[in-house]
């Protein structure tokens, strides 16, 4: 039965969320995206020369613009760009989903334990959230790529995550606290429950709407961070990105030459962003206490 | 209180409990000062009886409930259930002891995780404490729901506190208190929050409950008419010393103390 | 003479559902220098009247009948700018959250100089303060406590200094909601007889709204009793409270412990408030009425007078048979 509760609740929620400008733009630019993401499963199967990496038009030496065969034109060693931009947002969405989920599931964890268990415990976990926060992420990996070389994109993706789970871990602390105090969580406590159990039972679903509003936003932050890692050429060099399209553009001169080579990735990373950015917005909306008030008195 | 001619035996025996709270120290003030919540607090409880406990906010006598489900610990002094020290319990036994003692709170509100269905709620205290199995917890939860009157129990059983009234989500955690059969509960102003007509039929059900089971209760209220109707002996707290202990009608007819005579002298009374 | 006369007033709050009828076709009268009380439970909009009576509506209220005359002007015909000169020189008002009424960061004898002077800019400051202070002194708050800060003062004298703060400009008409709810009993009847005193002292009419019958006994001369959004009963408060006629009024009464309460009395189980916005015809009160007669569910009750200043919402037959048992 909790199961209806929850899809009441969710049901609820997106109502809200739908009828939100916001959200409604924010849902429709990335459904846009989610099919572009798509569709780069099928375009390298059309033709071998479509793959984004090592498709290359035998026909083709140079950068041209667009065609009949290359819809966005292609680049200097005759790669097709439609197929790389719809690539780079197949990329984009791992790279933001994933570092923002590890950073989430790191985030809340450390933040519910922190607040619940107090103390010593809290301090030191704390204390290193600061340290790690007050690190500006992307000079930290700029300095790691420098050391190490280029890397790889799943190591790109857990680092942003390492860098960026402090900021959620802090906001889930002090829902966390207040919540302890609460007294569904004493009479939980009173009633024998073990640590771990009020933990995972009784605070969890309290400051989960919270935890996935912050991962919305950390979806964003991920996708800049990787895009302009790559932009500045420590990208993961054998993976094709819109940071690493633009890193392309720059690197063979063609900054001013080729628009239709420059333009697509910057709008398509710009837009991407706005869409998390605007639906973290309407689910803030959604989860506003004084709304959520009034579900529940009804 | 029990008719009985063997003494009958204290279920609660607190001496000499003090509880300091330490303030922390200000940017502006180094150091700390102590409040003393609880000073010197001695009683004993005996099995079946309903005591109260009647101050008002800020007396102690919150602390004093949260001390014996040991929420918190005293600061010195020593309490007693069944006659064994409870001050040092850990672990296991912790978990024992708090199977047997049980705590319903002011704010129904409050008291209620808005997550968990009214089955989930009173089943959590059988599930940590492993008490029988499925089938056998459902009917459990049935019956308590019966006992605290939302009958048919099914009907309640997945509901959730939301959809409930006031009245109805404190029957709930009286039942999760009730639902492991516990000897003692501490009922910390369970009808404050709620209005006067819904407040009368919670007290008659504690009454109902009290007959059923011989369980103890600690009845913490600022509401002296209430703890009159409700409790066989009452004491009454004033800035964390008890004032006055005794039989309730004794207390109310004839206090000796001079907080307890100003107490009963506020009371709002239907002259004009 | 009459200061404030309500006639067939209805407040609804718009929701999801539909409209919460809040209150409903509610009408009194209040004559300078009167109190007037007004009792019953959660939910059963008597707060919501004081807010009309301060023009303090929420956004999704709607008054959809009635008249207010105050002193001779309807108030629902007040724009924003005469509601504003007119809160706290006409009506004032004491909440019951006086915590939260005071400004922490300002100190209490400049707020309650403000709120004069923002009504009579023209008085010199140490004329008012010199109101400030005869204030203080009619709350019983020593002089040297003025230049505190909210913090520092006790929980029963923030509600004295709110109640200073009402009085500043001398309104015609105090209406207190709740005002002692969140206090101790010793300094609740402190602040109650305070009340008492300032309203004999100014001729201050006041309107007394709380869930506690026995603290609107203490205050008020005349009394309406309220259930789902309606006046169920009203009256001199002898006659409301010595002998009480509508059934719900008698199962108020039965539910108030006092000192003197009967351990075995026998109370009629409030069955779940009415639904106020699906409204049916019948009486409200019937699913938890012992006398509920087909009647009571398909007819909506009158007034039925008791005596001249008495009357009671409901059938004649069914207050005749109740007073017999």
């Amino acid at each position: 039965m909790s199961k209806n509760h929850y899809l009441a609740r969710f049901q609820k929620g997106w109502q809200i969320f739908i009828l939100n400008p916001l959200g409604k733009t924010g849902i429709i630019l990335l459904i846009v995206f989610m099919l572009m993401a798509a569709s780069s499963f099928f375009i390298p199967l059309l033709d071998p020369m479509y793959d984004p990496m090592t498709g290359i038009d035998p026909l083709i030496k140079e950068s041209t613009g667009p065609s009949f065969h290359h819809w966005l034109g292609t680049d200097n060693v005759g790669r097709d760009l439609f197929a790389q931009l719809m690539e780079g947002a197949k990329v984009a969405f791992i790279v933001g989903l994933a570092s923002a989920f590890i950073s989430i599931v790191l985030g809340t964890t450390i933040g519910m334990i922190s607040g619940y268990a107090g103390g010593i415990t809290d301090r030191i976990l704390m204390r290193f959230a600061d340290i790690i926060m007050i690190m500006p992420s992307l000079v930290v990996l700029l300095i790691l790529a420098s050391l190490f070389g280029q890397f790889n994109i799943w190591i790109i993706v857990f680092i942003i995550a390492i860098m960026r789970w402090p900021a959620v871990s802090r906001v889930i602390r002090s829902q966390a606290l207040s919540l302890k105090s609460r007294p569904f969580i004493e009479a939980s406590k009173v009633a024998g429950a073990s640590d771990i159990r009020i933990i995972f039972r009784h605070i969890m679903p309290n400051v989960l709407p919270l935890a996935f509003l912050y991962m919305t936003f950390r979806v964003t932050s991920a996708i800049l961070v990787e895009a302009a890692l790559s932009f500045l050429g420590f990208g993961d060099p054998s993976q094709v990105s819109w940071g690493m399209m633009l890193q392309w553009v720059w690197k063979s001169g063609h900054m001013f030459q080729a628009p239709y080579w420059l333009i697509p990735p910057g709008i398509c990373i710009s837009l991407l962003t706005l869409s998390f950015y605007l639906l973290g917005r309407a689910m803030d909306e959604v989860l506003d206490p004084r709304l959520r008030k009034e579900e529940e008195r009804k | 209180m029990i008719e009985d001619n063997t003494q009958p035996a204290p279920i609660i025996e607190l001496s000499g409990v003090t509880k300091e709270y330490r303030t922390k120290a200000t940017f502006f003030s180094k150091g700390y000062t102590n409040v003393m919540a609880m000073d010197n607090i001695s009683l004993t409880l005996q099995r079946g009886e309903i005591f109260g406990l009647v101050g008002q906010s800020g007396s102690g006598k919150t602390t004093l409930g949260r001390l014996l489900l040991k929420l918190e610990s005293p600061t010195k002094g020593i309490m007693k259930f069944n006659g064994k020290p409870i001050n040092d319990l850990k672990g296991k036994d912790l978990k024992t002891y708090r199977s047997k003692v049980q705590m319903i709170f002011q704010d129904p509100y409050q008291s209620l995780n808005p997550h968990l269905s009214i089955a989930e709620t009173i089943l959590e205290p059988l599930i940590v404490n492993k008490i029988g199995d499925i089938h056998s917890r459902k009917e459990k939860v049935i019956e308590t729901l019966d006992t605290v009157s939302l009958a048919p129990g099914k009907e309640y059983y997945d509901r959730f506190p939301h959809q409930l009234s006031g009245g109805q989500r404190q029957r709930v955690a009286i039942a999760r208190a009730i639902v492991l059969d516990p000897e003692f509960i501490v009922a910390d102003e369970p009808t404050s929050m709620l209005d006067a007509t819904i407040a009368i039929q919670l007290f008659k059900l504690l009454q109902q409950i009290r007959k059923k089971y011989n369980m103890t209760f600690l009845f913490i209220t600022h509401n002296l008419a209430a703890a009159q109707f409700l409790c066989d002996r009452i004491a009454v707290i004033h800035d964390g010393v008890i004032v006055e202990t005794g039989p309730t009608d004794r207390v109310i007819q004839q206090p000796e103390h001079p907080y307890t005579k100003k107490l009963i002298q506020a009371q709002p009374k239907f002259n004009f | 003479m009459t200061l404030l006369q309500v006639e067939n007033l209805s407040v609804g709050y718009k929701t999801k559902k539909g409209i919460l009828h809040a209150v409903n076709d509610i009408s009194f009268t209040l004559e300078q220098g009167r109190s007037l009380g007004f009792v019953g439970e959660s939910g059963c909009g008597k707060t919501t009247i004081g807010m009309t009576l301060m023009g303090l509506l929420p956004e999704n209220a709607v008054i959809t009948q009635g008249a207010i005359h105050f002193n001779g002007s309807n108030l629902l015909h007040f724009k924003d700018e005469q509601w504003r000169n007119f809160r706290g020189k006409g009506i004032s008002m004491v909440f019951q959250a006086a915590m939260n009424a005071l400004n922490p960061v300002i100190r209490v004898d400049e707020q309650i100089m403000e709120a004069i002077e923002v009504h009579s800019p023209d008085i010199p400051k140490t004329e008012i303060y010199k109101q400030v202070k005869n204030l203080f002194n009619m709350v019983q708050i020593s002089e040297d406590r003025l230049r505190d800060y909210p913090h520092q003062y006790s929980g029963g004298m923030k509600q004295r200094a709110i109640i200073a703060m009402a009085l500043a400009c001398n309104p015609k008409l105090i209406i207190a909601d709740e005002p002692t709810t969140a206090l101790d009993v010793i300094v609740q009847d402190q602040i109650l007889q305070e009340i008492k005193k300032i309203k004999k002292a100014l001729n201050t009419s006041v309107i007394f709204i709380s869930h506690d019958i026995a603290v609107v006994a203490d205050v008020c001369e005349d009394i309406c009793v309220m259930y789902g959004g309606q006046i169920v009963e009203k009256g001199k408060r002898e006659e409301v409270f010595k002998s009480p006629r509508h059934p719900y009024t008698k199962t108020l009464l039965a539910s108030y412990l006092s000192l003197d309460s009967d351990k075995n009395i026998k109370v009629l189980e409030i069955q779940k408030p009415p639904d106020l916005i699906t409204l049916t015809g019948g009486c409200r009160f019937a699913d938890s009425c012992k006398h509920k007669s087909k009647n009571c569910e398909n007819h909506t009750p009158g007034w039925v007078d008791l005596s001249p200043t008495h009357q009671a919402f409901c059938f004649e037959d069914i207050l005749n048979k109740d007073n017999n048992d």
